[in-house]
């Protein structure tokens, strides 16, 4: 049965829409930019051979700088915003509610400035 | 004690594939979501120059946490890519709903097919490095 359009209860913004979409429009950049960094990373380069120098040249290319800002943003927004949703699952109570989710807002800041500042600032 | 009930209501509840995947899908999101915060911390080390982040990066060098990529991160990112490619091909063509367990299988033999082989070079690659 149809509910009238009168009776449903509308969201007052556009916020989980945007939410719903990002995730699903970054899932497909990550997995195609994150797929490739862990084979290059782990298969082809191997961990044993990451160190200061190898990132260090890395960097002197702006496009690989690019690329890990990218990995960086649309790679943490992703987690973080799927982290929100878990909260909203988990989390009932309105105090606990408020106080966990500006933590994790606190510590999603924190983590991009700190990424972001390193990747940009980097000189060798 | 709610999260304890919680958990077994989780577990015993049973939905079948769906439930498996949406439940697989949170736990490896949580797992490469903490996983991204000690790994953007440990890039930004990079700042420090050469030698704070060379000895930090000796982490990762260590025999266990290369168990853990492989048994863990690398694991974790693969099922969660596949799984959330499944659930955007589902969303953006809602009739693949119906066959949303069938795919959920064909996503676990891709997974193995993926999984298997690398996990076996990454693997052999640090017993040769010793």
């Amino acid at each position: 049965m149809q509910v009238p359009l009168s009776l449903r209860s509308r969201p007052a913004n556009n916020l989980e829409l945007y939410a719903w979409l990002f995730t699903r429009l970054s899932a497909i950049l990550l997995f195609l930019m994150a797929g490739f960094h862990l084979v290059y990373m782990h298969l082809i380069l191997g961990v044993d051979a990451i160190n200061f120098e190898v990132i260090a040249g890395r960097w002197q290319s702006p496009f690989w700088r690019l690329y890990d800002l990218f990995l960086l943003t649309f790679g943490w927004l992703h987690g973080a915003n799927g982290m929100r949703i878990i909260l909203d699952d988990y989390v009932h109570h309105q105090g606990w509610r408020v106080i966990v989710k500006s933590v994790l807002c606190l510590v999603v800041l924190f983590i991009i400035v700190v990424g972001a500042y390193v990747i940009i600032t980097f000189r060798p | 004690m709610a999260a304890i009930s919680h958990l077994y209501r989780a577990v015993t509840y049973r939905g079948r594939e769906g439930q498996i995947a949406w439940l697989l899908h949170r736990i490896t999101g949580i797992g490469v979501f903490l996983f991204l915060l000690l790994h953007i911390v440990d890039i930004f080390l990079m700042s420090f120059g050469p030698g704070v982040f060379d000895a930090v990066l000796f982490i990762y060098h260590q025999f266990l946490f290369k168990l853990l990529i492989v048994f863990g991160l690398y694991l974790g990112v693969l099922y969660h890519a596949l799984n959330g490619i499944r659930v955007v091909l589902i969303d953006f063509f809602p009739p693949l709903a119906r066959y949303q367990a069938q795919l959920w299988r064909v996503q676990l033999v891709i997974f193995a097919l993926a999984y298997i082989p690398s996990a076996i070079l990454m693997l052999s690659a640090m017993f040769d490095g010793h």
